[in-house]
């Protein structure tokens, strides 16, 4: 089970990714992770750098993908953003999308929330 | 989209406005925030609010809702906001349109959810609606379970609501609910609701009729004596004499009761006249109220009733004390660093003592084994300002051993719970009448003022009064305390003045422990 989690959330990185792009974002890094934790994508829209979690589901039997964001998560990514920017005073903000997948990992709903701190 | 509805807050007996002010965003990270002073029960909402709307059926909107309650600075507590903030939830995200005829200003909603969108009882419901009674052409929302309580408020619409889904046909106007109509009070029971009647106990007839003037004046009795005389009994007897409340007591009576949250589902009005015993290890938040949000104590609890403290030494001398206020002034003033409440606390002091430790001090054959300091800091228990406070004290000696024989039918004398409860009613009826244009009830509740414009005393009766007065040097309140017992002496005899003998049955009972 942990290992297909693994994978659908690999795979519901990259949906994201690839929504991001479309959006006119350039990604800066994926995957920034130290023993704090983690962050899913780094963008930056224009000069903005945008801290990105990604949350996927598949199926709502357990509740939307939007419920499983906690405050703690939320204050974990802003904690990793510090370190990323290693104490600069850069314009930034902390994004959340949202995925939907079916069973076989097709995107059912992609929903992307801005500034969600 | 942002709704408003109309909502109160309870702070003691008096009530205030709140707004419950709903918005559901268009855009913005999913999520439910309450903001605007909200205690845990409140913030809990969130959940059940949620969960109710769901298991009825309804969609919970996945978007940024933000509920504030207003105003502001005003602490809320309570689960009873549930109910407003899901027909905001509900309105606000574009599930419920209004129907016209529905004016929302005026409508008043308060409840708490269950999970499976019931509404469950609610405590306040009585005070909501005497506040919607004061608007014009306003509604209420309740809960089914607790809408008894607001069947006497006349002048508003009241909806007795079972489920969130019966609400929302309501609303949408597809099934209206018919409101509540108004039901007068149920006659109560003539049957004596008490543990005992009078003539179980045996003997102890100048404790009967302490107990039969205290009933009918509201006047506050101490009974002093040996364990097994028949104190307890005496006093477990006192509910079987105690008049039934009238329509204007019950109304305050309820009132304490509904904050308090005592009201069992279905009940509409209290009609019997409260009497409560705390045990003696209450503490003084227990017996005068308190709280970080002030609930009514037993002092309160005991309204217009009788509160019943036996083992009086054993209280503790702190919580004994803080009944001091409470006993002047009719009201018990909380507070706490939210804020201060009153509630109304005008109840009959009935006090159970031992003369000693040991129960045997002075008792004809039974040999006291307490040592004299023991017995001063058992007396010195109950303190001065208390004593004073207490219009009557018998003595509840022990019992002669004929009087308890089973066989023996000469109890003729004795007077019976029934025969007690009617003098005490006629008495009352009096006292109604005369106190008709002021706000009290009983003779005991008259202040000085009052008790110089309604006690007339002959020339005698005040002699007597006055040489007793210089004899055992009797406070300035205490002189006044004998007259208003007298006053119900004579009232039980039907008298118009004080007479010589009614004053003197009064003195007799102002016995110094």
């Amino acid at each position: 089970m942990k290992k297909f989690n693994r994978i659908v959330g690999s795979k519901a990185e990259e949906y994201a990714s690839r929504a991001l792009i479309k959006k006119g974002y350039t990604i800066v890094k994926r995957n920034f992770s130290n023993r704090f934790g983690e962050i899913d994508i780094i963008v930056k829209d224009g000069e903005t750098l945008v801290f990105v979690e990604v949350k996927a589901k598949t199926g709502n039997r357990f509740g939307t993908p939007e419920e499983m964001v906690s405050k703690r998560k939320l204050n974990q990514i802003r904690k990793m953003g510090e370190i990323y920017m290693e104490g600069k005073n850069l314009p930034c903000r902390i994004d959340v999308i949202a995925i939907l997948l079916d069973p076989a990992s097709d995107l059912l709903r992609l929903s992307h929330y801005q500034n969600v701190y | 989209m942002l709704a408003k509805i109309a909502s109160i807050a309870n702070i003691g007996l008096e009530t205030v406005p709140v707004t419950v002010e709903v918005d559901v965003a268009e855009s913005g990270f999913p999520g439910f925030t309450i903001v605007g002073l909200a205690s845990k029960a409140v913030e809990e909402a969130r959940e059940r609010v949620k969960t109710a709307i769901i298991n009825s059926g309804l969609e919970f909107p996945s978007k940024k809702i933000t509920v504030n309650l207003a105003p502001a600075d005003l602490p809320k507590d309570g689960a009873a906001y549930d109910l407003p903030i899901a027909v905001g939830v509900l309105l606000a995200s574009g599930q419920l349109s209004m129907d016209s005829k529905i004016n929302l200003a005026r409508v008043y909603f308060y409840g708490e959810l269950s999970l499976d969108g019931m509404l469950r009882p609610t405590r306040g419901i009585l005070l909501l609606a005497l506040f919607a009674q004061k608007k014009r052409l306003s509604e209420i929302v309740v809960p089914f379970p607790s809408a008894n309580e607001a069947s006497m408020v006349t002048g508003i619409k009241k909806l007795a609501v079972k489920t969130l889904p019966q609400l929302v046909r309501h609303i949408t106007g597809q099934k209206i609910i018919s409101p509540l109509k108004r039901t007068s009070a149920k006659k109560l029971k003539e049957d004596l609701q008490a543990d005992f009647d009078l003539k179980e106990v045996a003997g102890q007839e100048l404790a009967k009729r302490a107990l039969v003037i205290a009933a009918a004046g509201g006047h506050n009795l101490l009974m002093w004596g040996p364990p097994g005389t028949g104190k307890t009994m005496l006093a477990r007897a006192l509910p079987g004499i105690l008049p039934p409340l009238t329509s204007h007591e019950a109304l305050e009576v309820t009132r304490v009761y509904s904050v308090a949250g005592l009201i069992s589902p279905g009940e509409s009005l209290i009609q019997k006249r409260p009497f409560r015993s705390p045990h003696h290890g209450v503490s003084a938040a227990g017996l005068i109220g308190g709280g970080s949000n002030p609930l009514p104590g037993e002092v309160s609890l005991a309204h217009l009733g009788v509160l019943f403290l036996d083992e009086m030494p054993e209280f503790q001398r702190g919580v004994l004390e803080s009944l001091r206020q409470p006993m002047e002034d009719g009201a018990i003033e909380i507070v706490r660093a939210k804020g201060h409440v009153r509630y109304p606390a005008s109840f009959t002091l009935i006090a159970a003592v031992n003369p000693c430790p040991c129960g045997y001090l002075g008792h004809p054959k039974k040999e006291c084994k307490c040592s004299e300091r023991l017995i001063a800091k058992y007396h010195h228990r109950i303190s001065g300002p208390i004593i004073d406070r207490i219009d009557l004290s018998v003595t509840v000696a022990s019992v002669e051993t004929e009087k308890l024989s089973l066989t023996d039918k000469k109890q003729s004398g004795q007077i019976t719970s029934k025969e007690a409860k009617y003098l005490v009613l006629k008495t009352r009826q009096i006292q109604t009448k005369r106190f008709a244009a002021i706000s009290i009830y009983t003779n005991s509740q008259m202040r000085n003022s009052e008790v110089k414009k309604y006690c007339y005393l002959t020339g005698e009766a005040e002699n007597l009064l006055k040489i007793a007065s210089d004899k055992f040097n009797l406070s300035a309140r205490s002189y006044f305390r004998m007259i208003k017992v007298a006053r119900t002496i004579a009232d039980l005899e039907n008298s118009r003045k004080i007479l010589p003998l009614h004053m003197a049955e009064a003195l007799q009972y102002k016995q110094n422990i």
